[in-house]
């Protein structure tokens, strides 16, 4: 879809996606800050930053920002990730302005109000404890915490619980203050607009916005893993879980295209970003045959994280009552060994593209989909990175993926957790 | 959005479809009337039968079908829910057809395997593991058995429990699906890169092979009273506490809806969750979430709220809850507040049907509930001639603390929260 880019001298990249008798526009910001960019004592300081930047400042008021985008009838939200932030409005198009307007104010001019910022405080940590009532999210937290030792990828985009009681006021604002700045961030509409008015009323927005001095770049990076690492959790629970993660490398690397065909033909493929996939599971992968059908499972998953540094391939297994979490690793030992072997056939490596050709247009549903898409490119490399990936992709021959398997799947570069699920007292 | 394009087909299957050429595949949502209602005293049966619909039919077994599916990029799921069988998927303007004839099969042909028979056993016996170790899940659930006791379809639980998921018999299933699934009340609603010829062609025509066999729709019955209650389910493993409360509501063809429909936006969900979000969360730290939905369906519906609490500050929610409900009465939606709505809910008009998906559940709502396909032309007068009054009126009608029940799941430990 015919997408156009130009740089503002401040440093702001804005991405447009004019998209003819549409209504809606969405409008996202990305920052190129995320969890990695955390330091101990400071983890989920860029989330609780994301929390306060609907707080209003500047030209807005505490509340302005829900009450305009609800008086619209728009939606808006914001997710922080690993290894950036993103910001969304979707609204009639007419009221393009009224999204620049709040996206320039948040970028530079957030309030930070002390009372807010302490209020605050117990919305993120109830944040927490909600997601740590369900085991999925232990599972998830040891795995990256086994797997990175030195990496920030060691911690989720949450943080601990003990940071969030501790943290204050001024390194959050210097949080906000040090990345929030137009040569840091990319902003993309998509939608219902003309591009040349667009980026006229962008120019006015954003151009009076001061850049800040470049982020350093991140120095730290894991060392190479030596030796399996492995975990097991006992605690109250309704099912065993099983959770394996190998180390991959960054998105950008040579590799990514053939082990995005490997995931598929592992686990199945649910789209770059899935929001759109829902709830739906691919049923033709070899995982869900070995683990599923046989009932040793009820659900398998595979999750390709690709990110800005290297990263994990994580497959997960909920497991049937009655499997045993070592004849379930067994079984995925032997898959994961058949794909270091064997070539895939031809027809699982057409059906694995074909999902991936299905999926880049699935995840096109309408413009809030396709600016998280674009966004999310932005904050890993550059907005068109899903559609490069598919891309090459579609090159990839069998024997690079079992090159792939043989080079990332092996035990020594793996961590493994196990939930033992016990009785939850009454 | 255009006006739909509607089609009776010959078995009665009716197909709604709406072009949006913006987003660049075909989309589709269909249901039958064969949901919890429908399976009588044979609980469970619905939700046993709407899992095994992709585990094989006469022609392909289940991992051809998927190999099929998946193989042509198409994306089919089924879903059972209180009233209705529902159906979702996703394929291209090239594969149509084939995705249709898949449908088709599913739904006519299914062979019910035993080996798949015992796997879904299985999953519904995890699911229900994982669903009673859940906080929100187990507030809701009991929520929605104490507004609609006596085992109301729209109270008890799609999966039947653990007693009878373990006896349902292959027997049972195919039974259900003999008298319940077929054209009999289908609806079929498709949008994306539609147009007349493909609805017709690679639509229309596989739909028509569906042959009508079965006993009919059948009746929902109205939902006995309620009497509200408190309930507490201790959880003492688990971090934060959900807390669920809620009462009897209208019908979606109600007199009251708009009115409620609106005064439940204003309480409990405009911008970060309406008045609700604003007291627990903005103002005073204690939740993350804690919003208020409205249930509307064919006869009768639920008014409920929820929020996810630290067990420490659940007298101090449970008590801000009551201060907003009582609220309604001592210090009632402003002009200023219901105008906002009224703008939120015609704007939303746009933003809310950006998407495939979305259009298509619109479209499939429209048809099932009776509004008319002009309806969404007509949406905007029905908000705006909603008088001021009648908003206010209703809100104290039904969000009452008098007439809600309340249930806490988590570790409560000693606190009695009481509303």
């Amino acid at each position: 879809m015919p997408t156009h880019m130009e740089t503002l001298d401040n440093g702001l990249k804005v991405v447009l996606r004019p998209i003819p008798d549409t209504k809606a526009l969405s409008t996202w910001v990305v920052y190129r800050i995320g969890s990695r960019n955390e330091v101990p004592g400071m983890t989920g300081s860029t989330h609780w930053v994301e929390h306060m930047l609907f707080k209003g400042g500047g030209k807005l008021a505490k509340g302005d920002i829900d009450k305009i985008i609800s008086r619209l009838g728009g939606k808006m939200n914001a997710f922080t990730d690993t290894d950036y932030t993103m910001y969304f409005e979707t609204i009639p198009a007419s009221a393009m302005d009224t999204a620049l307007m709040i996206e320039s104010e948040r970028m530079r001019n957030a309030a930070f109000d002390p009372k807010e910022v302490e209020a605050e405080r117990t919305v993120v940590i109830s944040e927490r404890e909600g997601a740590e009532n369900q085991p999925e999210f232990a599972v998830e937290e040891e795995l990256w915490g086994l797997a990175f030792h030195v990496h920030p990828y060691h911690w989720t985009p949450i943080g601990y619980k003990q940071d969030l009681a501790n943290l204050d006021r001024e390194p959050l604002y210097r949080h906000y203050l040090r990345y929030y700045a137009p040569n840091n961030a990319s902003l993309i509409l998509v939608g219902g607009f003309d591009p040349a008015v667009a980026m006229q009323h962008i120019r006015e927005a954003f151009s009076p916005l001061r850049p800040e001095a470049p982020p350093d770049p991140l120095r730290l990076s894991e060392p190479e893993q030596r030796g399996e690492r492995r975990s097991d959790l006992v605690r109250p629970g309704p099912a065993d879980l099983f959770s394996v993660g190998w180390h991959i490398p960054a998105a950008s690397h040579e590799d990514t295209p053939a082990l995005i065909v490997l995931a598929t033909i592992l686990g199945g493929w649910r789209g770059l970003i899935p929001f759109a996939a829902g709830d739906w599971h691919s049923r033709s992968n070899r995982l869900y045959r070995a683990l599923v059908e046989t009932k040793l499972a009820t659900d398998v998953g595979v999750r390709l994280e690709v990110k800005i540094d290297p990263s994990l391939l994580i497959a997960s297994a909920t497991l049937a009552s009655g499997a045993s979490l070592d004849r379930v690793e067994s079984v995925l030992d032997r898959e994961v060994d058949k794909l270091r072997r064997t070539l895939p056939a031809r027809t699982e490596m057409e059906r694995a593209k074909q999902q991936l050709r299905s999926w880049a247009r699935y995840e096109q549903d309408g413009v809030t989909f396709q600016g998280i898409l674009l966004g999310a490119g932005e904050g890993l490399s550059s907005w068109d990175f899903g559609e490069r990936l598919v891309a090459q992709a579609e090159k990839v021959r069998p024997d690079r993926v079992r090159d792939v398997a043989r080079k990332y799947l092996v035990e020594e570069h793996r961590s493994v957790v196990r939930f033992h699920a016990q009785e939850s007292p009454a | 959005m255009n006006l739909p394009d509607r089609t009776v087909l010959g078995n009665g299957a009716v197909l709604v479809s709406s072009s949006l050429s913006s987003n660049p595949f075909v989309a589709f949502r269909g249901s039958i009337p064969a949901g919890v209602a429908a399976e009588g005293d044979a609980h469970g049966v619905a939700e046993f039968t709407s899992r095994l619909l992709l585990s094989g039919t006469r022609r392909l077994g289940a991992a051809k079908l998927a190999d099929r599916l998946e193989g042509i990029g198409a994306t089919l799921e089924f879903r059972n829910g209180e009233e209705l069988l529902s159906f979702t998927g996703r394929c291209t303007r090239d594969t149509t057809r084939e995705t249709m004839r898949i449908l088709v099969e599913c739904l006519g042909q299914p062979t019910f395997p035993a080996r798949e028979i015992e796997r879904v056993r299985g999953e519904l016996r995890n699911d229900l593991r994982i669903e009673a170790d859940d906080t929100r899940h187990r507030a809701t659930r009991e929520l929605a058995r104490l507004v609609f006791p006596k085992d109301h379809p729209y109270g008890r639980d799609p999966k039947g429990g653990e007693e009878r998921v373990r006896r349902i018999k292959r027997r049972d299933i195919v039974a259900f699906h003999d008298a319940r699934v077929g054209p009999e009340g289908m609806i079929v609603a498709i949008t994306g890169d539609v147009d007349r010829t493909l609805v017709e062609e690679a639509i229309a025509d596989p739909l028509s092979r569906l042959e009508a066999e079965g006993d009919g729709v059948p009746a929902i019955p109205p939902p006995p009273a309620h009497k509200p209650r408190r309930v507490t389910i201790p959880m003492p493993h688990k971090a934060q506490a959900d807390i669920a409360i809620g009462g009897p509501a209208v019908s979606r063809r109600h007199e009251d809806y708009y009115a409620l429909d609106l005064a439940n936006l204003l309480f409990g969900r405009i911008g970060l969750y309406g008045r609700l979000g604003r007291n627990l969360r903005d103002e005073q730290g204690l939740a993350y979430y804690a919003f208020s939905g409205l249930d509307a369906r064919t006869a009768g519906g639920m008014w409920a709220l929820s929020a996810g609490v630290n067990p420490a500050k659940l007298v101090k929610a449970t008590q801000s809850i009551r201060a907003e409900l009582d609220r309604l009465r001592t210090d009632p939606f402003s002009s200023e507040e219901i105008r906002d709505g009224k703008d939120n809910q015609i704007g939303s008009l746009i933003v809310s049907l950006e998407r495939n998906a979305e259009v298509a559940a619109e479209l499939h709502r429209m048809e099932y509930y009776g509004l008319g396909m002009g309806f969404l032309e007509r949406y905007a007068d029905i908000v705006r001639e909603l008088r001021d009054d009648r908003i206010r009126e209703v809100a104290t009608k039904y969000f009452t603390p008098e007439g809600s029940s309340m249930v806490v799941a988590g570790p409560v430990g000693r606190a009695r929260p009481s509303l």
